[in-house]
């Protein structure tokens, strides 16, 4: 009896993980030569070569990610003012919580040929549905698609089909931004200038030395878990973190990441950081808004939370422009839009998605006073709400320096999964502890990452 | 003896048969012959012999169980002797390759290791404190409700809650490390959340604080059906409070012990939240305190760089060792009552 309750209690366990992870046994492609994507039948002039035709008719799927609670009145306007200017369509709008197993499930529903006709993606959910087929390909469908965006981003967001072409699969939309964030009164208290913040990752470390000197345990410079750094600060020091062809991490070849690791070490070391952060899943933003660090997290989004919940430390709040240091741009992959290749509505999905994605929708959507987001459209970043912004709060700093910022960011943020940066952070904790050194970590690491790229090839 | 209302001429028997004018529709004859009381009469009694009844009633269970643990577990079974990825695409049967990379993965056999440890640590404990606990609160003493609720309480919170709550309990800076300290027991934090070891053994205390109100209220209801004149015999031998608990009580609620047994057996190898709270997303410092289900999320569940296939070995590794652990507790039961 118990046996059996144990076979069936198992048996659920499996089924939800191998469920959730949406695994199966489906195919490629049909031989006959007929339309396919990612294994579904889809309209011919949905794949291949050759723009994108047909009226702007029918219905359509809009799923969104997260949004729905916050911004329905911004959703509803944009879709209303879509349905009056194509007045056969219907936008059917969806959102998605957007959790842990969000990519999982969207998977899941591409398998299906489910996807829905315009979605809301991130960058390694659009790593995923490119190199499936799964989205539609805009150089192909639609080669004017790029003009709205600023170049350096429209550039750079490429994402690989099956046979590694770099192809425009989606729509860069809202991202938002990077800046420093810093304690004023802590940095003071280090003995550090708040108004010469530091301009290379390797000169935070430095700084964040005297405070681990200063602080004595009362306050600390940051966390101690990698995976709040990486690959931002690799990235930033021009570390060749993957091989041109991305299939596989060198990382461990540059010594400026041996230099890297061996300054988190002696930073934890000295106190820098909490040592119970080594790992943790602690919040940055928590413990900044307890003031118990010097720096805070780089989102420009966490001001508002500083600000609305701990309005003392955010008095004492600094902003300035992240570190550019050797690659002298900012990298983040924004939020995109994509359109499904298995749409039966494709050119009224792709219609609707550039229409979402335009200066005037992003910039309006962009100026609501309660979300902190940055367009991807040069017009909507060269509008005077990004342009002139006045007073010196923290908040209006940080917007004056990321709108500037983003006209030169790019989107080539190294999207590593989660279990790579699961395997990399695990091995930097181990350096860090001393349990290795930090040339031995960065090659296992290495190699870890390694096997996780070739087990998903 | 029942006599079968309108049995076919032929045979005898009662065969299903359509509703005929004026007779009621299937669903009534359905709904009366589930109807208890005065109508289940001989005709009602023979409805409950039709073939399909029982099949009907277990319907819904068996195909829940097809649905969500027989179908899905032999897919499980099938993938893991191929390369699936989360992803899709063709999966080729690669024979018992999985199986035998199990045996080389380090990793696994940590996981393994951690598993096991957890099981033999946490089982023990979590049959023996529920019963104490439970032996403690049965008594009908003023206030007695109050403890009650509050070693229940932990049951009713969500696994993250508490996991946060120990998380501020065992920062360097949390209560525990803070009272040792203001107490001169300790001079440095102890450090229950960067080490290894000690992440392993705060997260069997989450489970088993968490455990605990829930398996006393199994307990609970088997100590009332000890018989009480067995404890006054045993107290009118002389038998003092420990050895009535360890020849009255224990061998009363026997039963309730293997159960609790075998279901904390089966929880402590499927360990997942409470080494994630304690341990951060990678599972402790170097990943050293995954357990199996941490380890098969790493391996089979990303998206990108997930392999189902050697995710499904790992899971029907974590199978035989359950079946196993528990098959052991049985066998040694079983000798013991022997």
């Amino acid at each position: 009896m118990c046996v059996r309750r144990l076979s069936g209690s198992l048996a659920c366990l499996v089924v939800l993980s191998l469920t959730a992870a949406g695994c199966g046994l489906s195919g490629g492609g049909s031989d006959d030569g007929s339309a396919t994507a990612g294994g579904c039948e889809v309209d011919k002039g949905n794949v291949g070569s050759g723009e994108l035709t047909g009226e702007v008719k029918g219905s359509i799927t809009f799923q969104t990610t997260n949004l729905k609670k916050d911004f329905s009145g911004y959703f509803d306007g944009v879709i209303e003012a879509f349905e009056k200017a194509h007045p056969d369509t219907n936008v059917k709008w969806v959102d998605d919580p957007g959790d842990a197993t969000f990519t999982q499930r969207l998977v899941a529903d591409a398998q299906g040929c489910t996807l829905p006709d315009v979605v809301n993606i991130n960058v390694n959910t659009a790593i995923a549905l490119t190199k499936s087929g799964y989205l539609l390909n805009l150089d192909e469908k639609a080669p004017d698609s790029g003009k709205p965006f600023t170049p350096a981003m429209w550039k750079s967001s490429t994402y690989a089909e099956a046979d590694g072409t770099e192809v425009h699969s989606v729509l860069p939309w809202y991202s938002g931004g990077i800046v420093q964030t810093f304690n004023t009164e802590l940095m003071k208290k280090a003995g550090l200038d708040p108004a010469k913040p530091p301009t290379t990752v390797l000169g935070l470390f430095e700084d964040a030395q005297k405070i681990a000197e200063a602080s004595d345990g009362e306050y600390y410079a940051f966390l101690a878990n990698p995976q709040h750094r990486i690959p931002a600060d690799w990235q930033q020091m021009n570390i060749q973190i993957l091989s041109a062809d991305g299939k596989k991490f060198t990382f461990a070849d540059d010594p400026k990441t041996v230099q890297w690791v061996e300054a988190m070490t002696k930073l934890y070391k000295a106190g820098g950081m909490p040592r119970d952060s080594l790992s943790s899943t602690q919040d940055p933003a928590n413990v900044y808004g307890q003031g118990k660090l010097v720096y805070g997290p780089t989102n420009p989004n966490f001001l508002r939370f500083i600000q609305q919940n701990n309005p003392s430390v955010y008095k004492e709040t600094g902003v300035a422009r992240f570190m550019l240091d050797d690659l002298g741009h900012t990298v983040g992959a924004p939020q995109y839009i994509g359109v499904a290749s298995t749409s039966k509505n494709a050119t009224t999905a792709l219609s609707f998605a550039q229409f979402l994605t335009n200066a005037e929708n992003q910039l309006e959507w962009a100026k609501d006073p309660n979300v902190v987001i940055f367009p991807s459209t040069t017009e909507s970043l060269n509008d005077p709400f990004f342009q002139s912004v006045e007073g010196s709060d923290p908040f209006a700093e940080a917007r004056k320096i990321v709108a500037s910022d983003r006209k030169t960011a790019t989107a080539d943020e190294i999207a590593l999964t989660p279990g790579g940066l699961n395997a990399i952070s695990a091995q930097i904790q181990l350096a860090m502890q001393g349990k290795k050194s930090a040339q031995d970590a960065l090659d296992e690491a290495q190699k870890k990452a390694n096997e996780l790229i070739e087990q998903g090839s | 003896m029942t006599t079968l209302s309108s049995p076919t001429k032929e045979s005898g028997v009662a065969v299903p048969r359509g509703p005929r004018p004026g007779e009621p529709n299937g669903r009534r004859r359905l709904l009366r012959a589930i109807k208890p009381g005065p109508t289940a009469d001989a005709g009602g009694a023979a409805l409950y012999r039709r073939w399909w009844l029982p099949w009907l009633w277990m319907a819904p269970a068996i195909i829940g169980v097809t649905v969500f643990g027989v179908y899905p577990f032999l897919n499980t079974l099938l993938l893991s002797f191929t390369d699936a990825k989360p992803l899709g695409g063709a999966a080729s049967f690669v024979g018992l390759d999985n199986y035998t990379r199990l045996l080389g993965d380090s990793d696994f056999w940590l996981a393994t290791r951690n598993s096991v440890l957890y099981a033999l640590i946490v089982v023990p404990l979590m049959v023996l404190l529920p019963l104490v606990l439970a032996v403690l609160v049965e008594k009908n003493l003023p206030g007695i409700g109050f403890f009650r609720s509050a070693f229940y309480t932990p049951v009713l919170a969500s696994s993250v809650v508490v996991g946060l709550s120990w998380q501020w309990l065992l920062s360097d800076q949390g209560l525990v490390n803070t009272w040792l300290q203001k107490a001169h027991i300790i001079r440095e934090a102890i450090p229950f959340l960067s080490d290894s070891w000690l992440i392993l053994f705060s997260a069997m205390g989450l489970t088993l604080w968490k455990g605990l109100g829930w398996y006393m209220i199994f307990y609970l209801a088997a100590l009332g059906n000890v018989p009480k004149e067995l404890h006054e015999a045993a107290a009118v031998d002389g038998a003092g409070a420990i050895r009535r608990f360890w020849h009255v009580t224990m061998p009363g609620v026997r039963t309730s012990m293997l159960l609790v047994g075998t279901l904390t057996g089966i929880g402590s190898l499927r360990v997942f939240t409470e080494i994630y709270m304690l341990g951060g997303a990678t599972g402790g410092p170097g990943g050293a305190d995954r357990t199996l289900p941490f380890y098969i999320r790493d391996v089979a569940l990303d998206p990108l760089t997930g392999n189902a296939g050697y995710g499904s070995a790992v899971s029907v590794a974590l199978f035989v060792l359950t079946l196993g652990l528990t098959l052991l507790a049985q066998r040694l039961t079983k000798e013991d009552e022997a």
